[in-house]
């Protein structure tokens, strides 16, 4: 399949698909964000969502995760539209989604170890011993069951970040949704984060929704992307589909131009008035 | 006319404000039960909000009182009435200064931690991570906070009284030769259960109520970076510290019956 612009979702199936956003708009204030939206996350898979920052990618998590409510539209997930879900319903539908944030968001008040443990006693009553068990499996997952006592300042950012998605795969969720999961670090740790979402979606089978303006490391572990801008679709298809795309849209984004359909200037009055009446 | 439109858009801006606080500290005054179900975390709290603002409540209080006695002394002395001076230094203390100095020592070194604390949760997004792992950050974070600050707030104000009695005690019976039998004794008759402890005992609750209650409110609805958690913490001290006198001359004023 080509890359088409505003194209309908690839698969319409409830059965195949984890998330189905259906003709959703958001606005904050009066600024709108997202624009008519429709677009699928298939189960099982990594799925990128691409897209300059500002464009709405974050919004579109939060609004998956039930964080933002939509000004219209759907947002089903797992067959349940999340705006619709009373407070009791969400977090029993949260229970079952993993979030890693931009920075890890770790509890800076609890060490590694009880980071990761945190959805555990707060949601189960696992004894001790096996709780501990489980939280040095999560950990060694990450490669960092030797950290465990180490408290969250003591780590570097992609640690962190690894500690977080230890936290994120606790409770064994369907899905993990990855806000920026490459952004500030250098790239061993990208490499390693990487791999680690690539590895989850093969080995647990759990679905991923990575946001990321990061062309390169998002378009190596997708199975589909999407490129958002100005609140809709600009393109989608697989990575290896964009990359061949010949939208302007898509291939200013994809080559990181400055100039191009996103313009370099700020929308601003005739330049030559600007300055004569600054001088006068 | 823009002059009109901004006063306008502050008024609504200050009630939809004020609408968030009600909605917000019902909620946390709905989770209550956290005292119960999650006693440790309010214990952890406890330790955190009162002990570590015991040092500057002691020496605070040992100062008042030892102040409170020297010029009480200077007073009464000119009257002829020295010896009461232990009955007027503990109704000072126990209805007034107690709690008031101690509320505002707390909102300037607990409300305003909680405040940063809170706020920089939330700028650090740990408070969205938590509602994403399905865990109510009032729940979890604020409930115990501000059960804590009621909590310690009458107990705080107590030793700020017993300090400063004993501050006053120092001077006026220690340095000033004030009989120490007069002293406590006056103390003893002349202080009343019900019209003086427990009035201002319950100057304290409401105090810690209404200082906990705003720094936690302003933690959780700072602006998430740097500059409006700094917002929000001058907030918690400059409106805590306000409410405080404020209320203090209402209380004062209906439990004296002059209203």
């Amino acid at each position: 399949m080509s890359v088409l612009q505003n194209a309908a979702p690839m698969n319409r199936n409830n059965n195949g698909n984890l998330v189905d956003i259906r003709d959703v708009s958001f606005k904050y204030s009066t600024r709108t964000i997202l624009d008519n939206l429709t677009l699928s996350i298939p189960r099982g898979k990594v799925t990128a969502i691409m897209g300059g920052s500002g464009c709405g990618k974050t919004s579109l998590l939060n609004l998956i995760g039930g964080r933002l409510r939509p000004s219209q539209g759907q947002v089903l997930v797992d067959g349940l539209n999340v705006p619709d879900l009373n407070i009791k319903e969400l977090y029993e539908l949260r229970k079952r989604m993993g979030m890693l944030f931009q920075h890890g968001a770790l509890l800076t008040d609890l060490s590694v170890f009880e980071n990761v443990a945190f959805p555990i006693r707060e949601h189960t009553r696992l004894p001790e011993a096996v709780l501990r068990n489980v939280v040095l499996m999560k950990l060694q997952t990450v490669g960092l069951r030797g950290a465990r006592d180490l408290m969250p300042w003591e780590l570097s950012g992609g640690m962190a970040r690894r500690v977080a998605l230890a936290r994120a795969i606790v409770l064994e969720p369907m899905m993990i949704m990855y806000d920026e999961p490459f952004t500030g670090l250098d790239p061993i740790s990208m490499g390693v984060i990487a791999k680690l979402i690539r590895e989850l979606n093969q080995v647990l089978g759990i679905t991923s929704i990575v946001v990321s303006h990061d062309v390169a490391e998002a378009s190596l572990i997708s199975d589909y992307a999407y490129l958002l801008g100005d609140g809709r679709i600009l393109g989608q298809g697989t990575p290896t589909e964009l990359q061949q795309s010949t939208s302007p849209h898509v291939r200013q984004f994809m080559d990181g131009l400055p100039d191009g359909p996103v313009p370099y200037t700020y929308p601003a009055r005739n330049y030559l008035d600007d300055l004569l009446e600054k001088g006068a | 006319m823009k002059f009109l439109e901004n006063i306008g858009a502050g008024v609504l801006q200050s009630v939809e404000r004020l609408g968030r606080a009600a909605f917000f500290l019902s909620e946390v005054v709905g989770h209550g039960w956290v005292l119960v179900t999650r006693f440790w975390l309010v214990v952890q709290q406890l330790y955190s909000v009162g002990v570590f603002t015991l040092p500057i409540v002691l020496v605070s209080g040992l100062f008042v009182g030892m102040v409170l006695g020297l010029q009480l002394y200077n007073t009464l002395v000119k009257f002829g009435a020295a010896e009461s001076l232990g009955l007027v230094l503990a109704l000072s203390l126990l209805r007034e200064l107690g709690p008031v100095v101690t509320a505002l020592l707390f909102a300037g070194r607990a409300g305003s931690a909680l405040t940063a604390e809170i706020g920089l949760m939330k700028a650090t997004e740990q408070l969205a991570g938590m509602e994403m792992m399905a865990v109510n950050p009032v729940m979890r974070v604020i409930a115990p906070r501000f059960l804590a600050g009621v909590i310690a707030m009458p107990l705080l104000a107590a030793l700020f009284s017993a300090i400063g009695i004993f501050g006053g005690q120092m001077i006026g019976v220690g340095l000033l030769g004030v009989d120490s039998g007069a002293f406590w004794s006056q103390m003893q008759n002349g202080v009343d259960f019900h019209e003086d402890i427990m009035n201002g005992v319950i100057k304290s609750v409401v105090f810690g109520v209404v200082v906990t209650g705003i720094a936690v409110f302003e933690g959780y609805d700072a602006v998430p970076n740097s500059e409006g958690v700094a917002r929000a913490t001058n907030h918690t001290v400059v409106y805590s510290s306000l409410a405080v006198l404020g209320l203090d001359f209402i209380m004062t004023s209906l439990m004296l019956g002059e209203i």
